[in-house]
């Protein structure tokens, strides 16, 4: 027989979850206040109210007074009595454990992550309980960066201090000096970036933090951001060039991994796309690692030949 | 008149709980307040049954002993049901529940997970992790692929339309996708397996567990080339420009075979995945050659040559 994973829940059994986890943990404190328990399980004090109604008509047959769970509200405390068929929380199930377990490791892998904090210890414990060593059965990497570089980056991002940055740009394959203010980290695909406002290029940005030689936390402060820094970063610039591909349908994750302008598809499953090109050797990457997957349908000017010219520059290396 | 449901739902969890023996559903129909209509009540029980197996109760349905004729009977093993208290600290919560606002796995949520603990707990101090982490990506096998995982059960997976039965040692994320590694039985050896790539719901199988894995080097990030099905073939490649900094950090030193200067570097990769290793190295443009095996030398050589006319 094949276990199946279960459904999300229903607004229903979300309400009986929390009783379930609620109860437990009430009954075995000493009278919490209302509202520590109203925020240790998110919910209102009406809801509060509502559920602790509940909680009163709960217990084991024959459901006299004496075989329900007891709730008493003294002020703004709270006790129950009672409750032993409830002693303990339902145990996580594989989502619920899945979701902390990756949370906790994911951040305890970050570069320079404390490994014998709260966390690391929390980590532990409950991969404990669960009965599984969580750094034997889930191996997370998020992206990697000198430490010491991802920690100024973040003391910028969280003192709203400028930083400068000696960055190496992959699209355009050279290295420079550049003035940022740090808006936040994020992991993406794979690697960690920092995204902020580039006083270089004159408007918001994401580096890649290993690409990044030094970065230097400046005395210069910025105003915080006012929108969602996560926000699309990577509008293209009108004044980029425009090429047309045409793509084989084994290339189709190009459109899904680039931000292509227009995608016409046609029958025969292959696509043609617009592309801006803010940097030329990010196109001659592209093409190269394509091959006879992708041709350029129009391009301008030196582009159009772009494909060409990079593989016989690399194959000089190898003559 | 039948009580409410939730209350109902509640007084039946308690019930099968505190059940030393099977409860008949006739006992439940009797106990619990369901409609007398016999039709109606096994509708209403037929739906708080799925409800409590929807949160993941283990609802039991055993022969009631000693009862003539057989009869079958419910019951919630407490056994399987109960939470050991894994004694975390006021700290130690905030601290989890921080990581989990910073992560997340989209469409799981993190806080039924929190409120067994002990519930949303603030950190004292308003400490920040200073990273937000763009949700990482769903998988539908990923909560089954860690239940088999935790429990030491082989799978059966369908990948590349084939069959194939895997001891699943653990799972990765790397470079923005999750993958299982386990060993593969056909061909007993240790194998990557993209989630996404794995075709329909993977099956665990019922029967014997496997044994531990060999230890897992934890933290040791692998590159694309190393994440595929072939058989390994280990690669020279040398990497010059600004990029041989970004070599020398990020491929470990059990990669570098020598280091020129800042600029300059060779390393060794074990590649199981060449279309992958192709794409890493032409990424370099002419910054990076692949000096051995000849092999996949030619291979590049070959690919460049189709492209430069």
């Amino acid at each position: 027989m094949s276990t199946k994973p279960p459904a999300p829940p229903s607004p229903s059994a979300e309400r009986l979850q929390r009783l379930l986890a609620m109860v437990p943990w009430i009954a075995a404190q000493d009278g919490p206040t209302l509202a520590e328990v109203s925020q240790r399980f998110d919910i209102t004090p009406a809801q509060l109210a509502a559920d602790l109604e509940v909680i009163w008509l709960v217990g084991l047959p024959p459901y006299t007074p004496d075989a329900l769970v007891d709730v008493v509200q003294e002020g703004d405390r709270v006790w129950i009595h009672y409750a032993e068929v409830f002693e303990s929380a339902h145990r996580l199930t594989p989502d619920q454990a899945v979701a902390l377990l990756t949370a906790g490791a994911s951040v305890l892998a970050l570069p320079g992550a404390d490994s014998e904090g709260f966390l690391a210890r929390g980590v532990e414990k409950l991969a404990g309980v669960l009965g599984v060593d969580a750094e034997q059965i889930l191996d997370i990497d998020l992206g990697a960066a000198p430490p010491e570089i991802l920690d100024v980056l973040r003391r910028g991002a969280s003192e709203h201090r400028q930083v400068r940055l000696d960055y190496y740009s992959h699209g355009r394959d050279s290295r420079t000096d550049r003035d940022i203010d740090p808006h936040l980290v994020q992991a993406q695909e794979g690697s960690l970036y920092v995204v902020g406002h580039c006083h270089v290029a004159g408007g918001r940005r994401r580096f890649r933090v290993d690409r990044i030689a030094s970065a230097t936390l400046l005395d210069t402060t910025f105003p915080p951001p006012d929108d969602d820094a996560t926000a699309e970063v990577f509008a293209a610039d009108d004044g980029d060039p425009r090429v047309v591909l045409e793509l084989s349908p084994t290339a189709h994750w190009v459109s899904e991994v680039h931000p292509v302008e227009a995608v016409e598809e046609r029958p025969d499953g292959s696509t043609v796309v617009t592309l801006a090109v803010a940097a030329a050797p990010w196109l001659d990457r592209l093409l190269i690692s394509l091959g006879p997957e992708a041709r350029i349908r129009s391009a301008p000017g030196e582009l159009a030949d772009s494909a060409r010219r990079a593989a016989a520059r690399i194959l000089a290396r190898y003559r | 008149m039948p009580a409410p449901k939730l209350e109902r739902l509640l007084n039946l969890t308690a019930l099968l709980l505190a059940a030393r023996l099977p409860v008949t559903a006739e006992q439940i129909q009797r106990e619990l307040g369901y409609p007398e209509d016999q039709a109606a009540f096994r509708r209403a029980f037929e739906r708080d049954k799925d409800e409590l197996r929807s949160m993941g109760i283990p609802l039991r349905v055993e022969r009631v002993p000693g009862r003539m004729p057989e009869v079958d009977g419910y019951r919630i093993p407490r056994e399987e049901y109960a939470l050991r208290d894994p004694g975390l600290t006021t700290d130690e919560l905030a601290a989890l529940h921080l990581a989990a606002s910073a992560v997340q796995v989209e469409g799981m949520s993190p806080t039924a997970g929190l409120l067994k603990l002990g519930g949303l707990v603030p950190t004292a101090g308003g400490h920040e992790i200073g990273v937000r982490v763009a949700n990482l990506p769903a998988d539908p096998n990923l909560s089954l692929l860690f239940g088999a995982v935790s429990s030491r059960r082989p799978v059966r997976v369908r990948y590349h339309d084939r069959e194939r039965e895997v001891d699943p040692y653990r799972l990765e994320f790397q470079r923005g996708r999750w993958y299982l590694t386990g060993r593969d039985h056909s061909h007993d050896e240790e194998r990557n397996f993209r989630l996404d790539r794995v075709q329909g719901s993977v099956e665990v199988l019922e029967g014997p567990t496997f044994e531990g894995p060999p230890t897992a080097t934890p933290g040791r990030a692998r590159g694309p080339w190393a994440l595929g099905g072939d058989a390994v073939i280990n690669a020279k490649v040398q990497i010059d420009g600004p990029q041989a900094r970004w070599a020398i950090q990020h491929l470990g030193p059990d990669n570098i075979v020598s280091v020129q200067g800042e600029d300059s570097v060779v390393v060794e990769l074990p590649v199981t995945n060449r279309q992958a290793f192709r794409s890493f190295v032409l990424g370099f443009l002419d910054h990076a050659e692949v000096l051995e095996p000849p092999e996949l030398r030619d291979e590049i050589v070959a690919w460049l040559e189709a492209m430069a006319g």
